[in-house]
Order: C-alpha cells, then sequence, then structure tokens
C-alpha cells in the first residue's frame, strides 16, 4: 500500500515486511495454530520488529488494509459499511502504538472507550492486542463495561455471571434438569441456562427448551435458557411454537469460514428478525454468540491471516446482532491452535479484551482439552485472572467435566470460589432470587447452598 | 515549600503508625482451638453417597450431589477428579510401542510425524505416510482387496495396544464371513483419521477402514473409533466418511462394533458411496444406534480410588 511503512531497523539489522497482514500475523505472541497456518514469526526478534512496524501504522490505515479485501469477503463489508464515521474521525490518526497508551491512560474512561468503539474494525482491535502484555489486557478490558438486558441484568460494575452448562449425551431431559439444579443451587446459570444438543432437530432442541422453560418458570428464575443447536435448527424449532429466550450461532471470521458452519449475513440477518418477533425474552439482546482462535483455520479459511485478527473479525460480525452473550471458548479446539497453558491463557485475555473493545458482552469458556499441555491449576488460575479482568461470565458444570464434548471447563465450585475472592455477585436480579431462596446470603454461601432440592 | 511538605508527610506517617501500634510488639496468633474431628466422607461408593447422587445416577455420568467445603470440593472428589485426569493425560501421552506392530504379525507403517509433539501439534502430518512407509506398503501389502483395515494408535495408544488385536481380529472375521476379501493387516504410528485415504488409494481398496484410540476423556483412556471410507483417495473430507465411536468392553464391545461395521462396510461396497450419501435405513435392523447418526450413551463412571480403611 502506497505511503505505508512496512521497516524498521533494530540493533541495526533492517527488517521489512511485504504487507499489514504480514504485520500483523508476525507481531503475534507464539500460538501453535500460527505456525500451523505458517504465518508466525520465525524468532523473538522478528516478532518485535513487526510489533515496532505495527505501533507506527495508524488506524486509518488499519482500516484501509483489512486483512480479507472488501470484495472478496461480506465480513470485510459488514464491518466496512457500518463503521461509525464521527467515532472513526475521532482516532482515524493514531498509531497503533498511540491507541495502546490511549486505551491504558487515566482519562480514558470506561464510558469514553465505548463512545470509540463503533468506529473500530476488527484489525485495529487486534493489532493494539498485540502490543499489549497480559496485565495490560486485563486494565485495559476492565475498564470497558458492556451492560446488556434479557430477563435479566449482565454486565454491571462488581458483577460476574456464569452459563450453567447442563449437557448430555444423548440428551436425557430428566439427567439435564438434575444437572441444571445442582448449579442452579450453586449460584450459577444467571448468563443462561444453555444446553448443547447431542442432537441436532427441531423437535428435540424444543423438547430440551421447554423442560428448561417450565423449570424456569416454576422456580421464578430470573434468567434465560437456550439450545446450541445449529441456527437453522433453532429457527424450525420457533415455528414448533416453543420458549426460545437466546437464539445461537457459532461464528468464524471469514465468509468463507461461515459457509463451513453453514451460515452467512443474510441468514442471521434473517434468524435475528426471526427472534425479534418470536423470543420469550423480555429485553432487547437475544441472540448468543460463540467463536475461538483458530476456528477460521480449521476449515482453512483464514485467507493467509493470523488467528488473533481471525477471532476480531468474529467480533466485527456479532456486533451487528447486539448479542446478551458472546464467548470465546478458548482451550476447546485443541493443542494445534493453542499448544498449552501460556497459550490459552493468553488466548483468552486477548479475546476478552478484543471483544469488550468491540462492546460486546463477552464470556470465556477458559478450558482444555485433554491432549493440550494444561494443568488443573493453570486453568483454575485462568478463571481468576479472567474475573479479575471483569469478563462477563465463565461457563460452569459439573466438576467442570463436560460428559458430553469430553473437556474440561469451569465448574459449579469455580463460580462462587471466584466470586467471593474478588468480590463478584451474580446478575442483581438473580443474586435477589438466589438471595430469596437462601442460596446466598450476601456475599456468601446461604443455608440453602449446594442443595438442589432448593429448586423444584 | 518543599521542606514544609516534607514534614507533613513525615507528621501523617507517624499519626497512622500509632494509630497502628507504633514498635509495639504484633499480638501473639491466637490459642490453639479444638478441631472436632468431622465424619469421614467417602464418596461416591455404592453404598454411600448423597440421596441426590443415587437419584440422579440413573440418568446421568455426570458428577452430581457431591456438595462442598466452604466452596470447594471435597478431599475424595479432588482425588477421584486427579486419578480421572491422570487416566486421560496418561492415554494421550502414551506412545506406541516400537515393535508392537511386528510382534503382533502387523505390517508396520509411519506417518510424516517425528515425535508425539509433533503429532499433536501437527495434525497434517499424521494423515500422510513417509516415503519408506509408501515404498513397503506397495512392495508388501496385498492390492484389490474389497476392505483394508487399518490399526492405529490416534489420541491413544493405550486404547490401540488395548483392544486393538481384537477389534481387528473380529472386523476381519466379520468381513470374510460376508464373503468380502480382507487386506494386509497393518499398524499405522502417529495417525489421523484422514490416513486411511492414503493407504486404500495405494492398495486399491474398494473401502479402507481405520480403527484407531479416540481422544480420551476424563477417566476414559481405552476408547477405540471406527472411520470408513468408499474409494479410498486423498482429498476425502469427513462428509465421505461413516463412523464408530465409544468402541471397548464398557461401551460398544469390540465384538459388537466389528458386525457392523462389516455389514458397513458392504452396504458400502453394495451403494458404492459412503458418508452422507449413504443409505442406512436398509440397514437399520442390523446396526442398531451404533452408526445411525444417535448419540451414545456415555460409560458408566467408575470409582477410581479405593483406599483401604
Amino acid at each position: 500500500m502506497r505511503g505505508v511503512n512496512l521497516s524498521v531497523s533494530i540493533r541495526g539489522v533492517s527488517w521489512r515486511f511485504q504487507s499489514v497482514k504480514e504485520v500483523l500475523a508476525k507481531a503475534n505472541p507464539p500460538k501453535s495454530g500460527d505456525d500451523l497456518a505458517g504465518v508466525s514469526a520465525r524468532d523473538p526478534v522478528e516478532r518485535v520488529a513487526a510489533r515496532a512496524v505495527l505501533a507506527g501504522l495508524t488506524l486509518g490505515e488499519l482500516r484501509r488494509s483489512p486483512v480479507i479485501p472488501y470484495e472478496e469477503d461480506e465480513l470485510t463489508r459488514v464491518v466496512e459499511d457500518n463503521l461509525d464515521e464521527s467515532a472513526f474521525s475521532a482516532i482515524r490518526e493514531l498509531t497503533v502504538g498511540q491507541f495502546r497508551e490511549w486505551l491504558l491512560s487515566e482519562r480514558s474512561t470506561g464510558p469514553l472507550i465505548r463512545a470509540i468503539s463503533p468506529g473500530l474494525t476488527p484489525e485495529m482491535v487486534a493489532g493494539v492486542c498485540k502490543l499489549m502484555s497480559n496485565l495490560d489486557l486485563m486494565v485495559a478490558g476492565a475498564k470497558c463495561q458492556v451492560v446488556v438486558r434479557a430477563n435479566n441484568t449482565l454486565g454491571l460494575p462488581g458483577r460476574m455471571s456464569s452459563r450453567l452448562q447442563p449437557n448430555h449425551p444423548t440428551d436425557d431431559v430428566l439427567g439435564i434438569l438434575y444437572t441444571t439444579r445442582e448449579g442452579l443451587s450453586y449460584g450459577c446459570g444467571d448468563a443462561v441456562l444453555g444446553v448443547n444438543p447431542a442432537t441436532d432437530t427441531p423437535e428435540s432442541t424444543a423438547e430440551i427448551l421447554r423442560a428448561l422453560h417450565d423449570l424456569r418458570l416454576r422456580n421464578q428464575i430470573p434468567t434465560q435458557h437456550c439450545v446450541l443447536s445449529h441456527v437453522t435448527v433453532q429457527m424450525k424449532a420457533l415455528d414448533l411454537a416453543c420458549p426460545m429466550d437466546l437464539m445461537f450461532q457459532s461464528f468464524a471470521g471469514s465468509e468463507k469460514g461461515n459457509r463451513a458452519f453453514g451460515i452467512s449475513v443474510a441468514l442471521m440477518d434473517e434468524a435475528y428478525d426471526k427472534m425479534r418477533r418470536l423470543t420469550t425474552n423480555q429485553g432487547p439482546n437475544f441472540m448468543y454468540f460463540e467463536t475461538g482462535q483458530g476456528n477460521a483455520l480449521s476449515s482453512e479459511a483464514h485467507h493467509g491471516a493470523d488467528q488473533v485478527t481471525m477471532e476480531a473479525r468474529c467480533y466485527g460480525f456479532a456486533r451487528r446482532y447486539k448479542p446478551f452473550l458472546v464467548n470465546t471458548v478458548v482451550g476447546f479446539i485443541g493443542p494445534e491452535y493453542l499448544e498449552n497453558g501460556p497459550q490459552i491463557t493468553r488466548a483468552g485475555l486477548e479475546d476478552h479484551f478484543m471483544g469488550k473493545l468491540m462492546g460486546l458482552p463477552m464470556g470465556c469458556d477458559a478450558c482444555f482439552t485433554y491432549h493440550a499441555s494444561m494443568s488443573q491449576d493453570e486453568l483454575e488460575s485462568l478463571k481468576v485472572l479472567l474475573c479479575a479482568a471483569g469478563c462477563s461470565y465463565l461457563m460452569s458444570l459439573p466438576v467442570g467435566d463436560d460428559i458430553m464434548l469430553n473437556y474440561q471447563s469451569t465448574s459449579f465450585h469455580d463460580i462462587p470460589s471466584v466470586r467471593r475472592l474478588l468480590s463478584r455477585r451474580p446478575t442483581p436480579e438473580f443474586d435477589a432470587w438466589l438471595n430469596h431462596v437462601g442460596i446466598m446470603k450476601g456475599d456468601n454461601p446461604g443455608e440453602r447452598f449446594g442443595d438442589p432440592s432448593v429448586i423444584r | 515549600m518543599n521542606e514544609l511538605h516534607t514534614s507533613r508527610t513525615r507528621e501523617l506517617v507517624a499519626v497512622l503508625r500509632r494509630e497502628l501500634g507504633g514498635a509495639a510488639p504484633l499480638p501473639p496468633p491466637p490459642p490453639v482451638p479444638e478441631i472436632p474431628l468431622p465424619p469421614a466422607r467417602i464418596w461416591p461408593t455404592e453404598s454411600h453417597r448423597s440421596s441426590y447422587a443415587e437419584r440422579t445416577a440413573g440418568h446421568t455420568t455426570a458428577l452430581l450431589g457431591v456438595g462442598h467445603c466452604g466452596t470447594r470440593y471435597h478431599t475424595d472428589l479432588v482425588l477421584q477428579f486427579q486419578a480421572e485426569l491422570a487416566v486421560a493425560h496418561g492415554a494421550v501421552a502414551t506412545e506406541l510401542e516400537a515393535d508392537w506392530a511386528e510382534k503382533n504379525g502387523l505390517l508396520p507403517l509411519h506417518t510424516r510425524v517425528s515425535s508425539h509433539r509433533e503429532f499433536l501439534l501437527r495434525p497434517d502430518l499424521g494423515r500422510r505416510l513417509n516415503d519408506a512407509s509408501v515404498e513397503r506398503l506397495r512392495a508388501e501389502a496385498r492390492k484389490g482387496v474389497d476392505v483394508q483395515p487399518i490399526l492405529a494408535d490416534g489420541l491413544s495408544a493405550v486404547a490401540c495396544m488395548g483392544a486393538g488385536m481384537e477389534l481387528l481380529g473380529h472386523f476381519t472375521r466379520a468381513c470374510e464371513a460376508r464373503g468380502l476379501s480382507v487386506g494386509t493387516p497393518m499398524c499405522a504410528h502417529h495417525a489421523r483419521v484422514w490416513l486411511e485415504d492414503e493407504i486404500g488409494e495405494i492398495v486399491g481398496a474398494k473401502v479402507a477402514a481405520i480403527l484407531l484410540g479416540e481422544r480420551p476423556g476424563l477417566g476414559t483412556g481405552d476408547g477405540l473409533s471406527a472411520y470408513l471410507v468408499y474409494h479410498p483417495k486423498v482429498g476425502n473430507t469427513d462428509g465421505n466418511r461413516n463412523m464408530m465411536s465409544n468402541i471397548h468392553a464398557r461401551g460398544i464391545h469390540p465384538n459388537e462394533a466389528a458386525n457392523k461395521l462389516a455389514v458397513l462396510a458392504r452396504a458400502m461396497i453394495q451403494q458404492q458411496t459412503s458418508g452422507v450419501s449413504l443409505d442406512l435405513r436398509p440397514l437399520l435392523a442390523e446396526l442398531g444406534d451404533a452408526v445411525s447418526g444417535k448419540p451414545q450413551a456415555p460409560q458408566a463412571r467408575v470409582r477410581l480410588v479405593e483406599v483401604p480403611r
């Protein structure tokens, strides 16, 4: 691109890069997925060189250099065509290095950051992410407050919520409800009662939704429910007139990646419109999206870009639908994308920061598969880091073990532990319910804590 | 001005220090309390678990009714969990023994992967044979067969070396009993599912069937999966395959699995296709739920830690 400087010298050795896309990729901290894609820096010095070049690019230059061209990709078009020009003009002259400092500056408060957020493209957000340390990501991420509303209000200061994930390998509804009741009794489930179904049919989706809805009404629980089948299956389930508080879909960061997921912008627009008319949710936010670094590469849809930038592009798409929940399933995809504890930890903090910076209610499924090199202790530490960084919600499962998807996530016991450690409470509505039924007593476990018989 | 400022700061700190007790010794530690012995907690033996755990056990293998210590787990549960995690990690870390294939009379093959770590990080290399194995396959394997079974380590060498030979034997006999010719028995090291495409293509098999260790879950490291593909060739995708998982003594027994897989192989040859375009309806009576796309019930959870008391 004309006029953009892509070279730098380090100790007298000069480094020159061919494109902004290459600079973005090589500026990334080490990730096995970037190695697999063949886009990572070949050594730490080249990585610093790329970061130095990146620090000197302006946000305006990044807007002009999306990693997939406008003509080739509908996600690039969604971002470009809907960018808030007045917000963009406030930050267009900042270099990425200056933008990092602006985000960390005392004068840049949460509301101020929120105001420029609609002027940011995914490439800008991914770019500044690469110049930040883990603690930078936490400090800046914690500033960005994103409040959304469904049947309760998520993301307020001093709050951390949880998705209750009562998955079952054969969709045994009674088994799902037993797990749900146990989780509620530990104060979990204020973000959503959300089931990944084993069978992706409208009928079974509707059956699980009805059962969860009945449980919610029977106990007057101020939360939402969702079955995470494919969006087309959920649309058919809506035709069966079943209650649905949140509609779910997984996103990738390119048109091609989304095609592999069986979705497009047009389909999601249609789903959103249908949900707006038919949802049982009382609030203005009713969509739920999941992402995760590496999911574009796994369908060869990364267009030579690194996985952090591709992840940010998911968020650029997600914000179109004003979701109630977005989370990155950070360690789920396997060691070929995030090899070990440090990489999974870093990715969790990156994704949370990038999502929040783009104005999304960002949660994280802090997790690992059993062939990744991460210990249980490292995973527990990540949950504390995420909560400290202001993460909107974590997952919650019995002993963290997903008996259907076979991976290790957050447990029912972890949520109250982390909340108490960092003085967080669930959403105000849910908090009031927990106190009313005796599961919690203020910040502390109540008399009925851990007693599923309190839920009918 | 500056001096005034300094002396004011000094004064502030002095006042604060007096409030905190000055140079007086810190209070002694509190007296040792009497700690009542808690009732021994034993979980989750059949005879001693919570009524909620009892009630839910018939509907889910999730660990429910486990109680809590403050907001954390009982020690018993911690140990059970760590044992389950160790089983899973152990299965992933175990390597196929170097001479295991030869000792079992199998043609040993190796992918382009050169280390265990590389195997985990480079799925692309685990989908192709190295040059020596290509040559050996060309020279030694029977060609033009109906079915080419391939035993492989996949993500659990423990499973491969466990019930692998049993499954391979049953499957071979089940195919032959249906009049299908079966290729040279072989075993691939550091193999991913798609390796069956290249092997099947080289030997010119109508159907390739890779039998390999599946990704371990908590407490389970010995499950095998089978992936079958008609007209194997490099470039096939998952949509071209049919699979069966959860093959082990506590899931689908190798003998039962072998018969169903042979039914599937014969149907592929008859219909000249596999994967999403294979019509499973005529086979449902013979296959049951195993490959009909219905989810499988998990294996029962077993208690791994028993301390004699």
